[in-house]
């Protein structure tokens, strides 16, 4: 049977297999047989099921098929010159502010000249993902795509034939890293490119690590990005990671999360939306083993006609633990937010103690929310609960602090702050709670502008 | 001076204030007292600019300038307060933020320089400490987990803070023990001045052995029925509102 014939009708779908017969041979890894095969796999997996459509019902409301018009060529390595003081003329003066590691990819290339990899200690080991490939650690093959992986995702199998770089970091067993380890994400060409990104990390029992992925463009043009991210959290270990994506208004942006977490384990995750035309951000947890707990959440503003879905998946497989999810949208003009939240239950996963949430402000008559919680529980004694609401800024609110003398366009961006804040509040790092409070309040003057 | 002539106001169309007169003049505290269902809340609530409800005929002054003309903000500006029955939470709002947004904003508006920092912090703890508002409380989003007494006393809080020159409290004393009227009575008091008028609007005379009004106003049926002194108010507390339209309990 030609499933190919059959899968890849349009030309975007076409696109991504004549532009991996292109770049094949020039890819990292392409000397290395353990990568070369990686690659041609994950892009007979892709050509055997294409890209989702609505008729797959985790792209309900993404329709991918339908929206990615064409597929971008890999971005080539050097485009632009970038030094530290450009860097932090991208972060801005909040972010670039935060003490932490940075790891610079520009066009999805690692730059190690502005790159500070100096954080995994004696017994760990801290390679960029182009290193990894042309002679992978055993540990990385053992591991490699096999952390609580999604089936038949044909945006995370395009992620492994194209990945470019990344981090591949393993912190050994008790080690706590201090400073959070901050991997920018620089788009530059000026024409449009396809970048793709790939990080695996793997956390000893018991070690402590805060990861920050953020996402900048200085260029106007085009771009898809394609970016995974691989966390296997140890027995015991604590992991906050934060995702910021400030993308241009023209990028496409889908980026996959698996995260599995062992025992005793804490996994504190929140992505920051409000750039791209069109972004997905799917998120994989299994909560594996006995006694962890995560909370995962999000906020997302989006205006004109940005599109944002963010598709989670939480498996609780084993018993004890604890999971909570709060993620807020903003949206404006004829802006289109999704949100899917799936918790499921496994027979052994007794006590369970799952909630989840997800609620819509529309401010305007033609922007969208659409939200689709779900629960299937096969244990019998657990606590699991999820809500959505959709709503317009709340009358009475606007009322009080106007009678306070509160202006109405001041008064309005309070609520939307303290909206959104709700779910900023729960990142623990004050610093980057600020910078995200701060990037709220920057939309909103635009939007009174 | 407060004046209100011929006020007809209605919510959803249904035709709530029939033709109030009330005048007071500044330095006065009035007590409106009426049984539920007369009209008292739609008062304050047309007063402070709510948009549901629409005036259809009379009018309203404060010192000779038409509030109707008016939004809330600009309202609050020109000092009219209303402390709320049922002061709304906002979570996600934190408490000091909302209190420096609305000083400023109040300040700015009537052409005073917006307060700093440390002088608004200070000048929020000593009003706190009289009202016995904890600093734990203020560090709270917007009335969010605020008992019954706390949100009064937050509102007289706010006054205090805005100094406005007309003060309308809407059944401050409700859901309030004897201790907490008595510490919201004293904040209201302290802010009794001859620049000063205030409604007091209450369906029980309770509140008004601690604030004295100097004249009482009887609402039933959208109308000021009934005008008096002091007493009025105890003979209201003797013969309940059965005579103005209120079922006996």
């Amino acid at each position: 049977m030609d499933m190919q014939a059959n899968a890849l009708t349009t030309e975007a779908e076409q696109g991504f297999v004549e532009l991996y017969d292109a770049a094949r041979a020039k890819l990292p890894g392409a000397d290395n047989a353990w990568a070369r095969e990686l690659r041609d796999q994950a892009m007979r997996d892709y050509a055997a099921i294409g890209l989702p459509s609505r008729r797959v019902e985790e792209w309900k409301y993404t329709d991918l098929r339908r929206l990615l018009g064409e597929a971008y060529a890999p971005a080539p390595a050097l485009s632009e010159a970038l030094g530290h003081d450009d860097i932090r003329a991208i972060l801005g003066d909040g972010l670039a502010a935060l003490d932490c590691h940075s790891v610079i990819l520009v066009d999805g290339h690692l730059r190690h000249e502005l790159s500070d990899f100096g954080f995994a200690g004696d017994k760990g080991e801290a390679i960029s993902l182009g290193e990894a490939l042309a002679t992978p650690p055993k540990w990385l093959k053992a591991g490699f795509g096999k952390v609580n992986p999604p089936k038949s995702e044909a945006v995370l199998a395009l992620n492994a034939a194209f990945m470019s770089d990344g981090i591949v970091l393993r912190i050994p067993a008790g080690l706590e890293i201090t400073k959070p380890i901050h991997i920018i994400h620089v788009h530059t060409a000026k024409r449009p490119v396809g970048i793709t990104t790939r990080n695996f990390v793997s956390i000893g029992k018991g070690a402590k690590v805060t990861l920050i992925e953020s996402f900048f463009s200085v260029s106007d043009a085009a771009s898809q990005h394609n970016v995974a991210t691989e966390l296997d959290i140890g027995d015991g270990a604590q992991v906050s990671h934060v995702k910021l994506q400030c993308e241009n208004q023209e990028a496409t942006h889908l980026a996959t999360w698996m995260t599995r977490l062992g025992a005793s384990a804490g996994y504190r995750a929140f992505q920051f939306t409000t750039g791209a035309a069109l972004s997905r951000s799917q998120i994989f947890l299994a909560v594996a083993g006995e006694g962890a707990s995560a909370n995962v959440s999000g906020a997302f503003l989006l205006r004109d006609r940005q599109h944002h879905d963010t598709t989670l998946v939480v498996d609780h497989v084993a018993a004890h633990c604890e999971s909570r999810e709060l993620f807020k949208a903003v949206l404006e003009d004829d802006a289109r937010g999704v949100f899917q939240g799936k918790i499921e239950v496994h027979p052994h996963a007794q006590k369970t103690d799952a909630k989840q949430m997800a609620q819509g402000l529309l401010l305007s008559e033609t922007a969208e929310f659409d939200s689709k919680p779900e629960l299937i529980i096969f244990a019998d004694d657990v606590v699991c609960g999820h809500g959505s609401t959709s709503g317009q800024i709340d009358d009475e609110s606007m009322f009080y602090l106007r009678s306070r003398g509160i202006g109405e366009a001041q008064a309005r961006s309070l609520l939307i702050q303290a909206f959104a804040g709700e779910a900023i509040e729960l990142i623990e790092d004050e610093v980057l709670r600020d910078v995200l409070l701060g990037i709220v309040a920057n939309w909103l003057t635009k939007r009174n502008a | 001076m407060l004046e209100i002539k011929n006020l007809h106001a209605e919510v959803d169309g249904e035709k709530i204030l029939k033709g109030l007169n009330i005048t007071i003049p500044k330095g006065e505290v009035h007590a409106i007292m009426g049984p539920n269902g007369s009209g008292k809340s739609t008062l304050a609530n047309v007063l402070a600019g709510k948009e549901d409800y629409e005036v259809t005929k009379g009018s309203i002054t404060w010192n000779g300038a038409d509030i109707l003309e008016m939004s809330p903000e600009e309202r609050a500006i020109a000092g009219v307060f209303l402390a709320f029955q049922y002061p709304v939470e906002i979570p996600g709002v934190a408490t000091m933020t909302f209190l420096r947004t609305a000083l400023n904003a109040v300040r700015v508006g009537r052409g005073e320089p917006e307060l700093t920092t440390p002088d608004f912090m200070r000048l929020v703890r000593a009003k706190a400490e009289e009202l016995q508002i904890s600093p734990d409380m203020l560090k709270r989003p917007l009335n969010v987990g605020f008992s019954g007494g706390e949100k009064k006393r937050h509102e007289v809080l706010q006054m205090e803070l805005l100094e406005p020159s007309l003060c309308v409290l809407d059944e401050t004393d409700s859901g309030l023990d004897i201790d907490a009227v008595r510490i919201v009575s004293e904040g209201v008091n302290s802010l009794r001045s001859p620049e000063r008028a205030m409604l007091l609007i209450t369906h029980y005379q309770r509140l008004l052995d601690y604030i004295v009004p100097d004249q009482v106003h009887v609402l039933s049926d959208g109308k000021i029925v009934r005008s008096g002194d002091k007493s009025l108010a105890l003979e209201l507390e003797e013969s309940g509102y059965a005579e103005y339209g209120e079922q006996a309990a």
